[in-house]
Parts: structure tokens; sequence; C-alpha cells
């Protein structure tokens, strides 16, 4: 428990002050110190962290020529001057012996391993080709693109130029889809990326599977950490004991699957115990009554019997919240894609927080302060995509926005060449074989497809799979668009290489262009300089700023609104936060979230379960040595400790496991009673297949072998936490 | 007076996230499968049977009553006036004495080099005005770097808070006489 009291901000701005005295305070500052008595060749460049997809503003500091060391800048308000370990060996990254060097073309089988070394020209030539045969045959709709980074516009735009709606961005489906869509039915928009939970100020914090300590991104954790030794007190619950849990003054062990039998069971103690804020539920919200007739059926003995958690201990909960009220919040989650019934869980979560009177106000959720800067375009295109998407975003699902899709769904749309031919695939920075639930579906959406094209740093598992590799530069190597960031202040982020590209690379958008302009396409593409530069302005910064700066700062605006006295908006269709939601029973689902128990393991079974761990992302990191020294190399997977000892596995012990159909690699046992009985744990995105990642190649589970496949009926999204194992021992 | 520089932890900031380890790594080019600092994970159960876990950075604790200096036979490993035990890269041969005297783990050998290697509480940024790297990138604020002798520095301010809120300041085996100079706070 984090209780020190030690006020760290006011000793942060007396060090600030103390330190500029000597003029340490910043990179900046020393850098330009330097330049006089500076050895050749030392400088420092701007630019953003893409180890995850926080985006952390950094500043890299090469020295003769070699990228040194990477440091955050310390007014970015993504990351107030940190990294984290993912983000510190990025320098690792840069120089790793394993990324792809130059593009290849395969020569062997799909999944052979077989490519030869190919120049720009050719590459570009060879998808050129095949793309304008497939579109003159199929048609422009007939190209999907899988695309994450910061990157992904540049792919997208590709396919807008070309005409094809099939653009997927995963992170919708596998991760925030159902959250965001329960978000948008209860307050009429989503969370976002950059979850608005205020932290530091909070008196109060509640989360439900949202392991802020080991999901690592930095401005959130800080913000964790920071509200915590002011005093804010945490309830967790998890199946696991995490290293959010160490910090947790209230832990709460829930069987897997039954989070929304918890939040129903509290949104009816807090409503029969009157422990709402009655005039916020009175001013702002619909469908009160409704909500404390349907929720009266959850009484806290069948919580108990649901979820494993005692009745004295939801009331706890409900009363350290309702006692910190409005300054409290329940965390809505990030990644949503568990159990198939996400979109009702958030729904719940969302309710309990209204019920708390949080919105807008200080320890609740905040207004990110957007930066109101209006964006220029890339490339200008006129025409739309004269097609509906081939995965049922928008159409099937109405409430999957049409800009992000459904990968899932996607990927089966390609496999099974329904509802059309699409048979051009795209990939820029995902990874199908590790975020599809399915392995073998995405081998048959690749063999169905006529031209596979992936761009990455790495030889990805499913660039092993493809038939072309455009090997991108890394964000140190290249130039990206500035991007816009809203948080509690809206800002601007800017990138530059700060070294020439290692090996024979380019960035995303050089590559889009020439592909663009090899299919035969006028549309014109700015160049990265004229783009910022049209940014800036909008912004009221310019270059010189931001190449010194690295971020610039609007002023910040004002993230609790409904604290200095002005009603909150809500762009539901009622106009008021939606208790009981009219989209959602439009569609013709539950009005109010209801709860439906998950399918449980048989008894010789472990549900498998798997999240992040602190030191990796995805299925991104897995080759870089400093980070694999973190943990010396080995895959855990925690197992509870009765059931290890009737398996006769120890701590320590090398295990597998197996679906009958798959087999993992090999894990290193944690045994212990820190996880539920039901289920096991491991990290996410090892068991690489590709002979391009050596250093983890067959090490861990590919998760993706061992979730299910179901789906949220109402956001589409994915639901991967039903898959159930056995563990041997090897 | 001289300097005196020492560091505190303020121990339940800490989330066990390792980007001090790999700060440090970069900053130094510590070879690949050693660190300098660690983090250490402690479960316990509390009396209420409750679990606990506590993650506990660690690193050299540049001893006022150093092992390390008193068993190196070429003085390579010595103790500088601002407090630092540093190792003299020109004079280490590469003996291994210091490694196993420690009684914190704190050196290894770096085989590239052929010589003892440990923290230097960044002593070549320090000279450049920098907060050693760990320090600067850790994201939980744990680390507070300065100099003790100081009143007004950060450490000593912490310290003193750490004092008046009666919070637990503790060195580690302080019973074998080293001295050491990292302070955990914990409540
Ligand atoms: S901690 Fe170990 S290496 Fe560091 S000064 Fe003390 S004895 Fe020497
Ligand atoms: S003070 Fe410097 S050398 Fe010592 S552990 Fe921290 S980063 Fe490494
Ligand atoms: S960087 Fe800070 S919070 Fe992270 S492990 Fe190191 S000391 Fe702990």
């Amino acid at each position: 428990m984090i209780k020190t009291g030690l006020s760290r901000r006011r000793f942060l701005q007396a060090t600030t002050a103390s330190v500029a005295l000597l003029g340490l305070s910043s990179l900046q500052v020393k850098a330009s110190e330097e330049e006089k008595s500076a050895p050749v060749g030392e400088y420092y460049t701007q630019n953003l962290c893409e180890m995850c997809f926080w985006k952390c503003g950094l500043v890299a500091k090469t020295v003769n020529g070699k990228v040194h060391k990477l440091e955050g800048q310390k007014h970015c308000p993504s990351n107030f001057g940190k990294l984290c370990a993912k983000g510190n060996s990025g320098v690792f990254q840069l120089y790793d012996t394993d990324r792809v060097k130059f593009p290849m073309i395969r020569t062997g089988e799909r999944g052979s391993g077989e490519f030869r070394k190919a120049t720009w020209e050719e590459a570009v030539a060879y998808i050129a080709e095949k793309s304008i045969s497939i579109r003159d045959k199929f048609g422009p709709e007939s190209f999907s693109l899988f695309a994450h980074g910061s990157g992904e516009h540049s792919f997208m735009n590709l396919m807008e130029v070309i005409g094809s709606p099939n653009i997927v961005i995963p992170a919708f489906s596998q991760c925030t889809g159902s959250r965001d869509v329960a978000w948008v039915a209860t307050y009429g928009k989503p969370v976002g990326g950059k979850e608005p939970v205020d932290s530091d100020n909070t008196k109060c914090m509640m989360l439900i599977g949202r392991n802020a300590a080991e999901a690592l991104h930095v401005g959130e954790v800080q913000e964790f950490v920071s509200g915590l030794s002011k005093g804010a007190e945490l309830i967790y619950a998890d199946v696991r004991f995490s290293k959010t849990a160490a910090k947790a003054n209230q832990f709460m062990m829930i069987r897997p699957g039954s989070d929304t039998a918890l939040v129903l069971g509290m949104i009816n103690y807090v409503i029969q115990n009157n422990l709402y804020d009655a005039s916020f539920v009175d001013s702002y919200t619909t469908g009160f009554d409704k909500l404390a007739k349907h929720s009266s059926q959850y009484s806290l003995e069948w919580v108990e019997l649901e979820t494993g958690i005692s009745e004295s201990a939801v009331v706890k909960a409900c009363e350290s919240l309702a006692k910190a009220a409005p300054h409290c919040y329940i965390h809505p989650g990030r990644r949503l894609s568990r159990y198939g019934n996400d979109v009702q869980l958030v729904r719940a979560i969302a309710i309990l927080n209204a019920l708390f009177g949080n919105w807008d106000m200080p320890g609740g959720f905040y207004t990110p302060v957007g930066a109101n800067i209006k964006k220029p375009h890339m490339v200008e295109i006129e025409h739309h995509a004269s097609h509906e998407r081939a995965d049922g975003a928008g159409i099937k699902y109405p409430m999957a926005p049409k800009n992000l899709g459904l990968a899932n769904k996607m990927i089966e749309a390609i496999a099974n060449q329904d509802p059309y031919p699409v048979k051009g695939m795209f990939i820029y920075g995902t990874n199908l074989f590790h975020h599809k639930a399915d392995s073998s579906i995405v081998k048959k959406a690749i063999t169905a497809s006529e031209l596979v094209v992936t761009c990455d740093i790495y030889m990805t598992d499913t660039a092993y799979y493809s038939d072309v590799i455009l090997p991108e530069s890394t964000y140190l190597e290249r130039y990206d668009p500035a991007i816009v960031t809203s948080r509690k202040s809206g800002y601007v982020q800017f990138r530059e290489p700060a070294i020439d590209p290692v090996h024979d690379t380019k960035g995303g958008w050089e590559i889009a262009e020439l592909i663009s302009k090899a299919m035969g396409y006028e549309n014109e593409f700015k160049t990265i300089k004229e783009f910022n530069s049209l940014l800036f302005e909008a912004a009221g910064t310019n270059e010189e700023y931001m190449k010194t700066n690295g971020c610039y700062v609007k002023e910040a605006g004002e993230p609790f609104p409904r604290a200095t006295g002005k009603k909150p908006r809500f762009y539901t269709p009622s106009g008021k936060v939606e208790l009981v939601s009219s989209k959602i029973a439009d569609l013709g689902y539950d009005e109010l979230p209801t709860y439906t128990g998950v399918p449980r393991p048989a008894d010789d079974e472990f549900r498998f379960l798997f999240g992040r761990t602190s030191y990796h992302t995805h299925a991104r990191s897995q080759n870089n040595s400093w980070l694999l020294a973190l943990h010396k190399h080995e895959v855990p997977i925690w197992i509870n400790a009765e059931r290890a000892e009737k398996l006769g596995i120890k701590d320590g012990d090398i295990v597998k496991v197996t679906n009958g159909k798959n087999m993992s690699g090999e894990l290193v046992a944690k045994v212990d009673n820190l996880i539920h009985p039901e289920a096991i744990f491991t990290p996410q995105g090892f068991g690489h297949e590709s002979t391009g990642l050596p250093r983890m190649r067959g090490k861990g589970a590919r998760t993706s072998d061992f979730c299910s496949n179901d789906t949220d009926p109402i956001s589409g999204g994915v639901g991967l936490h039903n898959g159930f194992v056995q563990i041997v021992k090897v | 007076m001289n300097k005196k520089y020492a560091m505190a932890y303020v121990v339940d900031r800490c989330i066990d996230c390792k980007a001090c380890m790999v700060a440090c790594k970069a900053e130094w080019e510590v070879p690949e499968d050693h660190f300098r600092t660690h983090i250490d994970q402690g479960m316990k159960e509390d009396f209420h049977g409750k679990t606990r876990m506590d993650f506990l950075p660690s690193q050299c604790n540049h001893c006022d009553d150093a092992p390390c200096v008193t068993v190196c036979p070429t003085k390579a490993s010595h103790k500088r006036d601002d407090g630092i035990v540093y190792v003299n890269r020109n004079r280490c041969v590469g003996c291994k004495y210091c490694i196993p005297s420690c009684p914190y783990e704190a050196r290894f050998f770096n085989h590239d080099l052929g010589v003892a290697e440990k923290c230097t509480f960044c002593l070549p940024r320090l000279a450049e005005g920098l907060e050693p790297a760990c320090a600067t990138t850790c994201p939980g604020n744990v680390r507070v770097f300065g100099d003790i002798n100081d009143p007004t520095s950060e450490i000593s301010m912490v310290l003193r808070e750490a004092k008046n809120n009666r919070l637990k300041i503790y060195k580690l085996r302080e019973d074998l006489g080293t001295k050491p100079n990292i302070y955990y706070i914990q409540n």
C-alpha cells in the first residue's frame, strides 16, 4: 500500500527550481549549453515512442552517429519526462540484428520462410502488378488492410485511394471496441485511447480486471501512483494477484467471467441503500426507476454465489466509493475482448459510475481537452468506396464504427470469401496470427488471398506467411506526420529521425506513395514537412519550436467543466446519460445490463487467460534482449497451488498447455495462491513460429492458439477468454 | 562541506516496472544479461492473513565502510570524496575478489571488458548536471537522488518529511557495519 503521505509533487517543484539554478532542468537546456563544447557528433532529436501505443514524448541522444539513449520529454503530458522499460529498450530494437533489412519476395510455399532479397523497385512493381490485376478482376473493394501504429494512416490512405472500404484497425474488435460501444450507448461518446480517469485527484478508484500497473502506459501509471501516494483508496477485482493488486487496499479474487454479476450487485446495493448521487441522477440521467426495479434481483447472496466475493467485501467497496463520491471512479477497463458479453459488463460499469455522479469531476472522469486544431490531410481523396464493408461493421453490427471495422469478422470474411471476394491483403504493423483467435482461420484467409503484403520492422509470424515483406524504418529513423493528443490539455507531438535508416528501409508514407504511384493513381501525397508546417500553423506553433521541444502544449482547457458549474452535454438520443439504453434496445438487445454466465472449464481443464506484463507489448517486443533479460528469457504461467499439486507440478517446473488441437512451447510454472483455481495466466506475445524471431521462437504460448473465438453480439468484438486448456509437465 | 551522494527509495511507489534497470543498461551499455540495479519481489502475509506484495529496488549502496574497497588489491575500487564508490577500470585487474565480498550482490563481472562492474551513481551524468538515469526514467517517482549533506536537496527534504510522518526509514543489513547509503522509506 502506498500511504507514505509524501507529497512528491511539492518536492518535485522544489527540485525543478533548484535544478534549474544549476542549469539542469532539461535535456534541451543541456543540449544548447553543450553545443559549444560537446564532442563532435553529439545531438538530440525529438520523437514519440512507438514501443507501445501510448506515444510518450521522448528525446533521442545520438553520439557519433549512434543512438545512445532515449529520455522522456519533461513537459509532454503523455509521460512528463518518463519512459518505461519498453521505451528505454527502443535503442536495442533499432540495432537488433534480426530486423528485416531489405524488401523480400517469397520464393517458396507460403509459410516456408523462403524469400529472396529484392530492391524497392522490384517489390513495389510486384505489388502494383498483382494489385492492378486483382482490382481489375474483383473490383477495388477486394483489398483489405489491417493496420496499427502511428504510421497506420499511410496504408489507410492507400486503401482509400484504391477505393476499398475494408480498412481494419484491430484495436477495435480485439481490444477497446466493446468498451467504447457501451460508453457510447450510455454517455454518447467512446472512452478513448487515453482513458480520462482522474487518478491523480481521486479519493477512491475501483479497477475490475484493469491491471494498470502492468499494462504500463506511462501517463496512466504516473497518475495512478500519484493518486495512491496522496491517499486514494484502491479496490481491485481480478482473477490474479497482479502487481496492481500489490497496491490495493481491497483486493477481490473474482471467479473468471463473473465481473458483471459483481457490478450489478453493487448497483443494487448502492440504490437500495441510497448511496447514489440523487441530484446527478435526477438532472442528467434517464431510466433510473427501471434500473432500480431491474437491479433489485441482484442480491449480495447471489453475487457471492456467482463471484466468490463475500457480501461484506462488496458492501465495503460500495461504501468506500460512495464516501469518496463524486471523487471516485470505477475504471471502464481497456481490453474488453474477454467473454463475449463485454458490452453489458461495461454498460454496468458505466451505470455504476453515473450513480456516483463523477462525470466531469476531479477524481472521477474528466473531459479531454481538445486542441481544436483543423488537421490537414496527407492525401486529398475525392471519391469514396462504393461498396459496403465485408466484415459487417456498421451494418450487421451497427455500433461497430465503419472507420475501424471488425478484424475478427474481416479475417473470417476473407477466409470464406464471403460476402464478396477480398483478394489483396495488406498488413501494417499488426500480426494477425497473434491477435486473431484461431490461427487456422488466418491461414485459410491467407490461402484465399492472391496477394499478401506485410509492412513491419520484424519478420513477424504474419510477415513469414506473406508474399512481400516491406521493411519499415523504425520510429527513430523516420519522419511521421505530427499528431494531436488530448488529455487534460491538448498537445501536438513531433517525430523526426534520430539517424538515417540503418538498413535499406523506408517509412510507411514513402512506401504507400510508391505503391499508389506504381498503380497509376494520380493522387498527390504531401511531404511530411508540408503536412507538419500546415498543422503547426493551425496549432499556433512552428517547426523550430517543435524541433527544440518536441511537444507543443496548447493552453490547458477545462477538464472538469461541471466542477465550475457548467452543464455537461451527452450526445445520446435522449441527451442524457442513458441508464436504460435506447440504442441497445433498438438493436433488440437488453436495454439494461443482465448477467449471463460463461461456460465453465471441466474438472481437468483450466480457463486460458493472458494479458500484459510490465515489459512487453502485444507480440511486438519478444525479440528484444534488453527486455528478455528482465525475465531471464522465461515465459511464466501462473497456476493455482492446489491444482498444481494435484497435477504434480511444482514451482519452476517446465510445462506446456494443450487444447487438443494445439500444443504450446515451454512455459515455466509459477505456482502459488495468487490465481483463481479455475484459470491459468500467461503473458501474451510469445510462441512465435517465424524463424526471423530466433530469440524466443517456439517458447511460451501463442495465445491465439488457445483462446476462444466468441463474439459480443452488440459490438461484434471478440471474446477471447472462454478457451480451455490442460497442462502437461515436460 | 563535501558532498555526500545518496539515494532514497519511496518504496511504496514502486510498481516493479523495471524501467530503471533498462535505462541504466542503455546509458552504461551494461552487458546483455546483467543489470546494475534490480527490483526484488517480496511476498508475505500480513497479520490479517492478507497477501502483501512488495517491490524492493536495490543497487550499489556506496557504503562508507565498503568491503569491496577493503578487499581490492589494486585500489581500483575506491571511495570518493563525494561518497561514490567507484571502480577505476584502468586499475582493475579482474581478480573478482570484490564480487563475493559485497553483501548486497551489487557487483558482477563484465566479461567484455574484463573488469568488475557496478552502479556508479551515474557519475558522468552528474558531471553533466543530470540526475541518474534510473531516477530520471522512473515512472513511479520512487528514486530520490542527491546530496544528503545539503539540507535543501530533495533527498534531504524527503527524508525529513518521512521522519516527521513517522514512516519507516531503513537501510539494508546495517548490522554488517558497511554503512550503506541507500535509504528505504516505507509505510
Ligand atoms: S554495495 Fe557492494 S559494491 Fe557497493 S560499495 Fe557496498 S560493498 Fe561495495
Ligand atoms: S545510479 Fe546510474 S549506474 Fe546506478 S543504478 Fe542508477 S542508472 Fe545505474
Ligand atoms: S523504474 Fe521506478 S517504479 Fe519502475 S521498477 Fe524501477 S524503481 Fe520501481
